[in-house]
């Protein structure tokens, strides 16, 4: 923490924390439903458990986003942020959103649009979040006249996010239009534009952990952001399977959703080859395992797993089951909630008192842990899908008797889940243990001993026009 | 590749796509209002919709194959089931399954009359959308296309239907297991599953097809309504006789006889009420 005003990334993390874990508790109270019978139903359904576990999701990811942004944003432009006290403001009106949303739902209120439950107040409010964040960090480039790459992309992806989200303020009569429209902001949120932030996060901790060359990581950065968008514009497509939509979606969803995974691929060949041929390695070893493990984990859950079910004539069979689900949990997990992991840890050591440059043992478990127990998930709702899709579907057995027939996959994700759960409680209570450092201090002299990946001043180029100098 | 190639690359690869994914925007408004019957969109449907979301269904159902995965999916349920049975069915689901047997139960929602009916208006209109066909075969909520075919010798015998029946339960759900344990027992020939004819044809939509049968003007039977014409067939096999050489030979049905000398009258209701209860 070379500036002061970095201090705020730790309340940000703190905060999404918190969400994190109660995501979790959400999270097993609706897997436990799916063993039933249920002795909430009419106090806490299902439903509003879902609705709460996804919610908690997108907002504490956006948490962290805005945190690590504001990590990043000093460290990349070398300065202090533009206001500090606004973005505790931002926070706080974030905060106050958040848990009204979430209490909301407890009682009943939400819109009841799959991943869009937030009551319209709700929704401004994030909007005016996004807009003083935005303003925040704009300020701080141009203040600074430092501005990268890295951070180009960054800023795009962010911006983009905001704007993805103005459809979702719309209000359409034919339910089919509304759903069209839906998928703008989710499908292009991530699949699209926060692959973007991800890209930029990796790129980041890519150059700090490795020591590799600024020029080369934010050449191959430009590719993936190429590649993402080729695919996953278009690759909306599969969203559009057998909703009322036009025929000519189901070709064009094979085909670009088949390119989707060739950016993953090249995401996680681009973390690979930057660690090998890095010059230094960093000492914050379990940063590297949070970062690497996030280019991988997206890989496999959003690359190969999305596949798996992508193409028309398989999802004929799989749409809106468990095969989802599958999906969902190990894409979302590897790129968004990894890569917000990835770089909490690598800012702790100088962000909170008294902890070791290289993750501590706690931290270690915290990723096998969940890392298990992510898989172990994944592999549940595969089992339980496949299951699903031959009994339901194929066989035409009734779907109350086939989910009976699968409980012992659900058996498996409650297991699976409660390690997954006691990583998760490990990371938060590792992160909780030291205090946070509210003055700057230099990485360098905070561990002597250790050998970091070049002095900060060699970091790129200081010309605002960086993004032109490459060759 | 330098820096600015490859800039240039995301630059344009990005712009060309939301390009041609703006123009298909466009070209899908122009085939919304075929695909989706727009004109169709009552005040009734944009009320239903509502009822839908402000139940918050897609965070246990799915509709279009897509909401949560813990309930069944709801895209061509009014295809499969008459208005009657599914108001009766939201009005209390307690009453057509049970939570101790399938671990899971709907809870009462509490829904007024004029929510219930404008949902299923709503519902109606989403099963009619052009959805390029899908669901490929029917999404059963129980049972199976090939009856039998969801549980053992053992367990057909331990619980006939959706769930174990009590004296006082809607008639529906006591039809549903007299279909499965009557002697000889329905579902031996017969599937409620659209297109599934066994030794006995599909049992599914009764209603569209007496209509059908009535203005083919081949009918020979005695009943005027869709209720004395499922009684008919089941008391009096043969008095119209299904069109197929599978189904009868010499002018008597393949059925048995037996049903009307050994159901009882009120038990005849029961399955009239469960048949009836299809569209």
């Amino acid at each position: 923490m070379r500036y002061k005003s970095q201090s705020v990334a730790y309340w940000y993390f703190a905060l999404a924390m918190v969400l994190f874990g109660l995501q979790l508790v959400f999270g097993l109270l609706s897997a436990s439903k799916y063993l039933g019978p249920d002795p909430l139903l009419n106090l806490l359904p299902f439903d509003v458990t879902k609705t709460v576990h996804t919610n908690l999701l997108i907002v504490w990811v956006l948490t962290g986003f805005m945190g690590a942004t504001y990590w990043i944003i000093s460290d990349e432009s070398r300065s202090e942020l533009y206001s500090v006290k606004l973005a505790y403001i931002q926070l706080g009106i974030w905060a106050i959103m958040g848990v009204t949303a979430v209490v909301g739902y407890l009682f009943g209120y939400g819109t009841g649009n799959k991943l869009l439950e937030q009551p319209l107040p709700h929704k401004i409010a994030i909007v005016v979040c996004m807009l003083i964040f935005l303003y925040n960090i704009v300020m701080t480039i141009r203040q600074s006249g430092r501005f990268t790459t890295t951070e180009g992309v960054l800023l795009l992806g962010l911006a983009s996010s905001a704007v993805l989200y103005l459809p979702a303020l719309l209000h359409w009569d034919n339910y089919i239009i509304a759903i069209y429209y839906r998928w703008w902001t989710i499908h292009l949120w991530v699949e699209g534009v926060w692959e973007m932030i991800q890209g930029a996060f990796l790129a980041y901790l890519l150059i700090r952990l490795s020591g590799a060359d600024r020029e080369v990581l934010e050449k191959w950065l430009y590719v993936i952001v190429g590649l993402v968008f080729i695919a996953g514009i278009l690759g909306t497509a599969h969203h559009y399977y057998w909703v009322g939509v036009p025929a000519y979606w189901l070709p064009l969803g094979g085909f670009f959703s088949a390119l989707e995974p060739v950016a993953l691929v090249g995401m996680a060949m681009y973390a690979y080859f930057s660690i090998r041929r890095g010059g230094v390695r960093h000492p914050n070893v379990l940063a590297l395992h949070w970062t690497i493990g996030s280019a991988l984990f997206t890989m496999f859950g959003a690359g190969l797993l999305g596949l798996a079910h992508t193409f028309p004539s398989i999802n004929k069979w799989t749409h809106g089951t468990l095969i989802t689900a599958m999906h969902g949990h190990a894409a979302f997990y590897g790129a968004y909630a990894m890569i917000v992991m990835a770089v909490i840890t690598y800012a702790l050591p100088t962000l909170t008192k008294n902890r070791q440059v290289d993750g501590s043992a706690v931290g270690y478990w915290a990723f096998w842990l969940q890392m298990a127990g992510m898989f172990g998930m994944t592999l549940s709702f595969a089992t339980a899908g496949i299951g699903q899709v031959y009994l339901e579907r194929v066989l035409g057995i009734g779907y109350l008797d086939v989910q009976l027939k699968i409980q012992i996959h659900f058996i498996m994700l409650i297991v699976t889940a409660s390690i997954f759960a006691i990583g998760v409680a490990l990371f938060i209570y590792d992160f909780f243990r030291q205090a946070p450092r509210m003055e700057p201090v230099d990485e360098a002299e905070l561990f002597p001993d250790a050998t970091l990946p070049r002095g900060p001043s060699s970091f790129g180029t200081a010309s605002p026009n960086t993004a032109r100098m490459g060759s | 590749m330098n820096k600015r190639q490859t800039r240039l690359f995301a630059i344009a690869s990005t712009a060309i796509a939301t390009l041609l994914f703006l123009v298909l925007t466009v070209d899908s408004h122009r085939q919304f209002p075929t695909l989706t019957n727009s004109e169709n969109i009552t005040e009734e449907v944009i009320r239903g919709q509502q009822v839908w979301h402000n139940y918050n269904c897609i965070n246990c159902h799915t509709i279009l194959g897509e909401g949560a995965y813990y309930a069944p999916d709801l895209t061509k349920i009014t295809q499969l089931r008459g208005t009657p049975y599914l108001t009766a069915f939201m009005k209390d689901p307690s009453q057509f399954y049970d939570e101790q047997k399938h671990r899971r139960l709907m809870p009462n929602l509490g829904m007024s009359d004029q929510e219930i009916s404008d949902v299923i208006v709503f519902m109606d209109w989403v099963s009619k959308v052009d959805n390029q066909g899908w669901p490929p075969r029917p999404i059963l909520v129980t049972g199976a296309a090939l009856p039998g075919s969801d549980a053992g010798a053992a367990q057909q015998q331990a619980d006939a239907g959706a769930r174990p029946v009590a004296a006082d339960n809607s008639p529906i759900a006591l039809g549903e297991a007299l279909f499965r344990n009557a002697i000889p027992t329905c579902q031996a020939c017969h599937s409620m599953t659209p297109g599934v004819n066994l030794a006995g044809p599909s049992l599914a939509g009764l209603g569209a097809f007496f209509e059908q049968v009535k203005a083919s003007g081949e009918y020979t039977g005695k009943a005027t309504t869709e209720e004395e014409f499922i009684r008919e067939s089941i008391v009096e096999p043969s008095a119209w006789l299904h069109p197929g050489a599978m189904y009868s030979a010499g002018g008597t049905s393949f059925m048995p006889p037996t049903y009307g000398d050994d159901l009882t009258e009120e038990q005849i209701d029961q399955l009239v009420a469960y048949l009836m209860s299809f569209k």
